[in-house]
């Protein structure tokens, strides 16, 4: 397996990987969607709300932003050792929420809440929670535990994980009239007219749609898409929670005790025959 | 009623880019190009903020004046 960074921002990663399968990406993909834990409460004690928003919507828009993820120190509450419904310092953060609007009407923002730990604090501090309008009030408690994607989408660490067979794309100048309708036509400008021929400017930009072959009016076909059956470009795109890199370490440790588990109980089976 | 938190579609956070949106927008700036700015690119979020109506900051109104002639809400 070969792997390239094609692109790598703060919360977004994008890679070439090579010599695999589409069943290896897939099961990849599937993992980060579903099992890579993540932060995000679970509980919303309301001690007073007078706000114009219900406790529940209050609630849902509490669980739904993303806090910054510690995986070293927090156990799922199903693997801690606590073994309580309530949960412990290890499988549990609080944070809490006070605000009152005196004499004029105010936002609150997801960077009002207090955390217990300074290290589980939202991703974002600028995610506007509720409008308080003067004398109105908000008191709440909330618990926030690691989860799974599964559960609930609040817990899945990507808001966008993808893979595509790497496309190539190929112009066969002999044949090609330089008409130019197949760079016009192209939605993400992979080709280009330059001189007296039509180059390949980001062939990784392509999204495999095939309109420039379709306008090509030459038999055989001046510009040709195919694709790489063993090769991908897979994209993930973090909320914050944990960095892509961890993302992606942490999928493939998923997977590696699937597969070991798997191993173990066909070990297992064998040996009764 | 109030901006949603997350993309409904794909889960990205567009809360926080809410008010830097309709702030730029109210300026006069191209809603398309503000939301290239954000790094909103793909379509399912750029039409949460394009399409939000703030509605509480209407609701809020009778909190405000309701106050001024001492009635309490409702
Ligand atoms: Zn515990
Ligand atoms: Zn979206």
């Amino acid at each position: 397996m070969k792997m390239e960074i094609l692109e790598r921002d703060e919360n977004s990663l994008r890679l070439r990987i090579g010599g695999t399968n589409a069943a290896f990406m897939n099961a990849l993909r599937r993992i980060i969607l579903s099992e890579v834990p993540s932060m995000a409460v679970d509980d919303v004690v309301i001690i007073e709300n007078s706000s114009t928003i219900q406790d529940e919507f209050l609630a849902h828009r509490i669980g739904l932003m993303p806090l910054k993820t510690d995986l070293d120190t927090y156990n799922l509450p199903e693997n801690c050792i606590c073994k309580s419904e309530f949960g412990c310092n290890l499988c549990r953060a609080s944070l809490i929420l006070d605000v009152e609007a005196e004499d004029h009407t105010i936002t609150v923002y997801s960077g009002e809440f207090k955390s217990e730990n300074p290290a589980t604090i939202p991703v974002s501090g600028k995610i506007p929670i509720v409008k308080l309008a003067p004398e109105q009030k908000v008191r709440l408690e909330a618990y926030a535990r690691l989860g799974k994607g599964e559960d609930h989408a609040r817990w899945q660490p990507v808001s966008m994980c993808a893979y595509k067979f790497r496309p190539i794309v190929k112009v066969d100048s002999k044949h090609c009239d330089l008409c130019g309708a197949c760079v016009e036509i192209c939605p993400k400008n992979v080709l280009l007219k330059a001189g007296n021929k039509v180059e390949i400017k980001n062939s990784d930009n392509c999204t495999l749609c095939q309109d420039c072959m379709d306008i090509c009016k030459k038999t055989p076909k001046a510009v040709e898409v195919v694709w790489d059956e063993n090769s991908f470009i897979f994209s993930l795109e973090s909320t914050g929670a944990l960095s892509p890199e961890r993302i992606l370490s942490e999928a493939l440790n998923i997977l590696d005790g699937k597969l070991k588990d798997f191993l173990e109980q066909f070990a297992g089976k064998e040996n009764e025959k | 009623m109030i901006i949603p938190v997350r993309c409904f579609t794909c889960g990205k956070v567009i809360g926080d880019k809410w008010e830097d949106f309709a702030q730029r927008v109210k300026e006069g700036d191209d809603a398309g190009k503000v939301l290239d700015d954000l790094g909103l690119t793909r379509y399912c979020c750029r039409r949460m903020l394009l399409s939000h109506v703030e509605i509480i900051d209407e609701i809020i109104k009778f909190y405000e004046v309701g106050r001024k002639q001492q009635i309490g809400p409702p």
